[in-house]
């Protein structure tokens, strides 16, 4: 029986991550970079450099191969405060969308190691990740549902925090998703989260620390204000490292500082061992 | 109408004015209410874990003759009381105290009274290290099933997380001069400009001001302050303030606790539900 608790093999294979914009040297080790080649080790340099990845590739490195089923993604924003400067709120939305990005959380349901899952990922692309009205009614529309139907729930995040353009309505999408946070937690379903580089602000400071476990990746930045605002603020100096994925391992905030091609046997893993 | 026989959409300030007015240091901190409503006030101190926040004042007193339990953000009036209090700025401690506290009055059946004052939590090395983000998502997560009436109003500043930490509550409503905002306007400046300096136009943006958070449907109610602003009288400022919240909190005993948290989560569910979008939000999934 014991033999059946370790790892297994993941068999169902995630899907190919889709090419993303790089630059022609690592920046943590000034290597020059084989873009087909880091295609194929997840984006992580030989170095231990992580690439952030948008959301699309994270639906790709995480769903088994086909099993991507998107919901709520014809929930739109659109400019509610009539925002004008420095920059028309609306035209920033209609020129991501152009750009083929829907919102900066994306939801749905899919298989990890051929366990169902409701899977929602941060889009760093999309106004800086920041939760909206909508992310925050995509991530709790999805926890709902989970905690209704029992599946775990897997979140990628990687956010600046609140969006500035939708004002209040954003702030209070923190309560929101936390008070769906909250159903998942007394349903007793497990919830994994995956902080990526950066996690910060209002995005930390709701759901994405109140997993059941926490998985930081190597490298990533997580915190509640970022470095230039307490610099700014306080005039101190922050040691190298400071809410670095390590740092908030060794403060308690993170249960594990986990690489990228490690991340998918790792979370097959632990839905096999939360059933 | 006001006793004051004024209008709160009477005003003339302009959105900065506001944020000055919401600001003044001469402006009553929530101790000034909390003494003029509950003379007996106790404080009690400490999150049990590390340490006590003086940026956050919390303890019990009678209020029309229910114990009540006050919690509010208190930025401290001199030089020396404001660097004591940290200028009503919380460090994880005090997120930690607060739901130490709200669960110490669900124990006994105390209502919560919480009054919102803070440029937003403390955005130091410190409070990064012992984990505000964490004691934030936690702080907010555990209010949704504190089961006893909680009344939270805006008096001042509500900056941010730090001051939505201290705002779900079932009814939140704001005086008239204060703030409600994502982030300070200094802040979403240099977020939205990169120089902080745009401060008044990013105010102007935010829609900050109590009128625009009761059209918004995030409050429930504008408590009308005298001619002058609050600052110009805090007798009558705390007396209407006191009729508010406790009228807001009469209509709440009478419910049944179940009902009670399920109401407070929708409240916080579908609080965007008056903006329009596309398809509709709401409660159809």
């Amino acid at each position: 029986m014991v033999a059946s608790k370790k790892p297994t093999e993941v068999r169902i294979a995630g899907g190919k991550l889709p090419p993303i914009p790089l630059p022609t040297n690592c920046p943590g080790c000034g290597v020059g970079l084989d873009h087909e080649e880091l295609r194929r080790h997840t984006y992580v340099c030989e170095c231990g450099h992580h690439f952030r990845l948008g959301g699309d590739a994270w639906i790709a490195l995480i769903a088994d191969r086909g099993s991507w089923k998107e919901r709520y993604g014809d929930v739109r924003s659109h400019d509610l405060l009539n925002w004008k400067v420095p920059k028309p709120y609306q035209e920033t939305l209609e020129q991501l969308r152009d750009e083929g990005l829907n919102e900066a959380v994306r939801t749905g349901t899919c298989t990890l190691g051929g366990r169902a899952v409701w899977l929602a990922v941060f889009d760093f692309r999309f106004v800086g990740g920041t939760l909206s009205i909508v992310a925050g009614e995509r991530l709790a529309r999805g926890m709902e549902q989970a905690a209704a139907s029992g599946l775990p729930y897997v979140l990628v995040s990687a956010s600046g925090g609140a969006r500035m353009q939708e004002g209040v309505l954003a702030l209070m999408q923190m309560a929101k998703v936390n008070a769906a946070v909250g159903r998942l937690d007394a349903a007793r379903v497990p919830f994994f989260s995956v902080l990526t580089d950066p996690t910060f602000g209002g995005t930390a400071a709701s759901l994405a620390l109140l997993a059941d476990i926490n998985i930081a990746e190597p490298g990533a930045a997580i915190g509640f204000t970022g470095p230039r605002v307490i610099k700014q603020a306080t005039y101190a100096d922050l040691p190298a490292g400071f809410q670095s994925a390590d740092f908030q391992l060794a403060r308690g905030q993170v249960d594990m500082v986990v690489a990228r091609p490690e991340l998918r046997r790792l979370l097959a893993h632990l839905l096999e061992i939360y059933p | 109408m006001t006793r004051h026989g004024r209008r709160p959409e009477e005003t003339t300030l302009t959105v900065w004015q506001v944020v000055e007015l919401a600001r003044h240091p001469d402006r009553p901190y929530s101790l000034d209410y909390i003494r003029r409503m509950a003379p007996d006030f106790i404080e009690l101190h400490g999150d049990r874990l590390s340490g006590d926040d003086p940026a956050l004042a919390g303890g019990i007193g009678t209020w029309h003759g229910r114990t009540t339990m006050f919690l509010g953000h208190q930025k401290g009036r001199s030089l020396k009381e404001r660097v004591a209090r940290n200028w009503g700025m919380m460090h994880p401690e005090g997120y930690r105290k607060a739901i130490r506290l709200a669960q110490h009055a669900a124990k006994f059946n105390f209502p919560i009274v919480c009054l919102i004052d803070t440029p937003g939590a403390y955005p130091g090395a410190g409070a990064e290290e012992r984990g505000i983000a964490a004691a934030i998502a936690r702080a907010i997560m555990e209010w949704f099933r504190i089961p006893v009436p909680i009344v939270a109003a805006v008096i001042g500043e509500g900056g941010s997380g730090g001051a939505l930490g201290m705002g779900v509550a079932d009814r939140v409503i704001m005086l008239e001069n204060s703030i409600y905002s994502v982030a300070s306007p200094e802040a979403a400046a240099s977020i939205v400009w990169r120089d902080n300096t745009r401060k008044v136009e990013a105010a102007e943006q935010l829609q900050l001001t109590s009128r625009d958070l009761l059209a918004m449907g995030v409050v429930e109610e504008v408590v009308t302050e005298p001619e002058g602003s609050a600052r110009a009288d805090y007798e009558a400022t705390a007396i209407a303030l006191d009729e508010a919240l406790q009228r807001h909190l009469l209509q709440l005993l009478a419910q049944p606790t179940e009902e009670l948290l399920q109401h407070r989560y929708e409240r916080f569910r579908y609080i965007d539900s008056l903006i329009r979008a596309e398809p509709q939000f709401g409660p159809k999934i």
